[in-house]
């Protein structure tokens, strides 16, 4: 297992930001980051994924491995993302439809866009298995199995070119916020929840951008320079969330994507506000580690493990939510649904870890 | 029937003419699975049936109006007819129409709109507002109107606030401040109140959500469509119905979902007929008068 190092711990902190915060309404939701800037732990996973698909597509002394064995990674890894988001929807069908038998309430059905597939199983199936059918909170894996299955093509370009895969990738971010191009949900209407036609973008980033460090410490120094830039937009963005200040989506010119702070499409000021936090933080974890080791720890441990930890994270996101309906919410059942889903989170890294040290039982 | 007791009784006449058109139009609404009795004449005499379904529905989804809807001007929808364009609405909330039934509830919409609206190309968009309104999804809402620029906005909303239990104030504010931004552009908006279930009957909390609805529909002037009385109501009546093999309360469920399309079409239909009887001496807004018959 590799040390803790701050890839991981970022990424561990995105982890435990989105279980707090896919408990909406809890207590501690208001001491999450993503209350306090534009953009939210959703841009972090994203862009550290494309970070580390950078890393894993060479060798330890940087020589970039084979086209086919790059290609092969990424497809595994597709494939891997999207059985667990198969698993992930099946046990949380399952526990909106039990929650509802137990306590004998079919609006639990409804649960975040769960209704469909009650109604109509027969189309939403089929959906649930194109990925065009999604619950709300179980929106991110399917943009992740995009997003790894479309990257072997900017890996591959920008292997050739880190400018043209930036160009490329960034054109068709622009073409889809002016466009409004999305990918289509099926049954009904409506389209993704994480427009992967401007996602991609923030993936072909973090990938461009490891690249480019690795090479040369250009990058390091400009954003060593750029941090009092970060700093201030990080504040600019505290300002505007805390005083909930934000363009409104029918008074800004066309293309209104260009100015609106959106979530889907990944709107420009939500990336801007990103690369803020980035520069922002940049030296934070060199500062932070020796002083908090456990903690260190602990997150980059879950962040080491990040698609198990996601997928229980999930579904135990969606089983405090339902323990707060049962028992009507509150302070100590807040607190109970952090402390558990912490400790679960961290067995299931542990246990993914193990795992893979044993060797296989003969069964 | 709430309408013309409101009015001024010099409308009266004009209103009861409408309502009988109105009525007759909207026989037609549903495809009907089963032979539709065929309208009864008690339809004629609204004042006094206040407690009988209302007649223009189908048998299994009858409620008196007054436990169905409030009503309230419609201007953008009005503008539309007048201009003789199509009329775009964007539904926001759940599609299922109940287990196995023959088309999702926006069709179903779009159907018994034109229906009780005839010679009006209404066009019906969908979409499934995922999140709570108190943390985040009003702000996608506002995309989704910014995006279809409709002119009226069916918002089904509370049942994703309710089953979060966010803190009712922030519920409150959040869908006061989103009506009020899609008023400011000129778009209408219709508000349908979650669903009744005897298991949260006596939680006070949902119920505070079910009420903050209503308020929140009479403080800005806007039609409600009253789903949870709709739905107590027809829980009470007399169960003689196919049995549900998950219990009652699914059947009662599945039921509320078949019926939403023909509730929310009564109540634009007669928001849209109140404005017309009441263009000069404008009847009261019955929004915000407590329902005549509880």
């Amino acid at each position: 297992m590799r040390d803790p190092n701050a890839i991981d711990f970022w990424r561990g902190l995105a982890l435990v930001t989105i279980f707090i915060n896919h408990v909406p309404g809890n207590t501690f939701e208001r001491y999450t980051y993503s209350q306090y800037g534009i953009s939210d732990a959703a841009e972090l996973f994203v862009f550290l994924a494309g970070w580390s698909i950078g890393i894993a597509t060479r060798g330890r002394d940087g020589h970039p491995e084979p086209r086919g064995r790059t290609v092969i990674r990424l497809l595994s890894r597709t494939i891997e993302v999207y059985r667990a988001q198969l698993t992930v929807m099946l046990l949380a069908l399952a526990t909106i439809a039990g929650t509802a038998l137990v306590l004998d309430n079919p609006l639990i059905l409804e649960w975040h866009n769960a209704g469909t597939f009650f109604a109509d199983p027969i189309q939403t199936i089929v959906g649930v298995a194109l990925l065009t059918h999604q619950l709300g909170f179980f929106n991110i894996l399917p943009l992740y199995v995009v997003l790894l299955g479309i990257a072997p093509v900017f890996v591959l370009i920008a292997r050739e070119s880190r400018t043209a895969a930036l160009v490329f990738s960034g054109g068709l971010y622009l073409l889809s916020l002016i466009e409004e191009w999305n990918l289509p949900s099926w049954p009904g209407e409506g389209d993704w929840f994480f427009n992967p036609l401007c996602w991609q973008f923030l993936l072909v980033l973090g990938f461009v951008l490891q690249d480019w460090n690795r090479e040369s410490d250009t990058l390091a120094r400009w954003s060593r320079r750029l941090m009092p830039a970060g700093v201030a937009l990080v504040l600019f963005g505290i300002a505007l969330a805390v005083l909930e200040i934000r363009p409104d989506p029918l008074r800004v010119p066309e293309p209104r994507l260009l100015f609106t702070f959106d979530k889907t499409y990944l709107t420009p000021a939500r990336l801007i506000h990103f690369l803020g936090v980035l520069l922002a933080f940049r030296a934070v974890y060199g500062f932070l580690a020796p002083r908090i080791g456990p903690v260190a720890g602990y997150l980059a441990r879950l962040g080491r493990n990040s698609l198990a930890v996601f997928s229980m994270g999930s579904l135990l996101s969606l089983g405090g939510q339902l323990l707060r309906f049962w028992t009507g919410g509150g302070l100590l059942i807040d607190l109970t649904i952090l402390c558990l889903g912490l400790l679960a989170m961290g067995f299931t890294a542990w246990f993914v870890e193990w795992r893979s040290r044993k060797p296989r039982p003969r069964v | 029937m709430a309408l013309p007791q409101t009015a001024p009784p010099g409308l009266r006449p004009l209103l009861v003419a409408a309502l009988l058109f109105a009525a007759a139009s909207a026989r037609a609404e549903e495809p009907a699975p089963q032979p539709v009795p065929r309208p009864a004449p008690t339809v004629i005499s609204p004042p006094t049936s206040a407690e009988a379904g209302d007649a223009s529905l189908s048998p299994e989804c009858r409620v008196p109006g007054s436990q169905l809807y409030t009503l309230a001007k419609l201007r953008a929808v009005k503008a539309a007819l007048k201009e003789k364009r199509p009329v775009r609405v964007l539904s926001i909330g759940g599609i299922s129409a109940g287990l196995g039934a023959s088309a999702t509830y926006p069709v179903k919409l779009e159907t018994a709109l034109e229906r009780s609206l005839p010679d009006v190309d209404v066009e019906v968009e969908a979409r499934g507002l995922q999140g709570e309104i108190a943390s985040g999804a009003a702000e996608r809402l506002r995309s989704m109107v910014a995006e279809l620029e409709p002119d009226l906005v069916v918002w089904q909303v509370g049942t994703h606030d309710a089953l979060a239990r966010v803190e009712l104030s922030a519920f409150s504010d959040a869908l006061d401040d989103t009506v009020r931004w899609i008023k400011s552009h000129d778009i209408d908006v219709v508000l349908v109140d979650p669903q009744y279930t005897a298991s949260l009957a006596d939680d006070a909390y949902y119920n505070d959500v079910v009420r903050t609805v209503r308020e929140i529909a009479a403080r800005e002037h806007v039609p409600l469509v009253q789903r949870y009385e709709a739905m107590r109501y027809l829980a009470g009546r007399a169960d003689k119905g196919e049995g549900h093999m998950l219990g009652r309360q699914f059947r009662l469920n599945d039921l509320g979902l078949r019926c939403m399309a023909e509730h929310v079409t009564r109540a634009i239909t007669l928001s849209l007929l109140q404005q017309e009887g009441g263009s000069r001496e404008a009847p009261a807004q019955q929004a915000g008068q407590p329902a005549p018959s509880r």
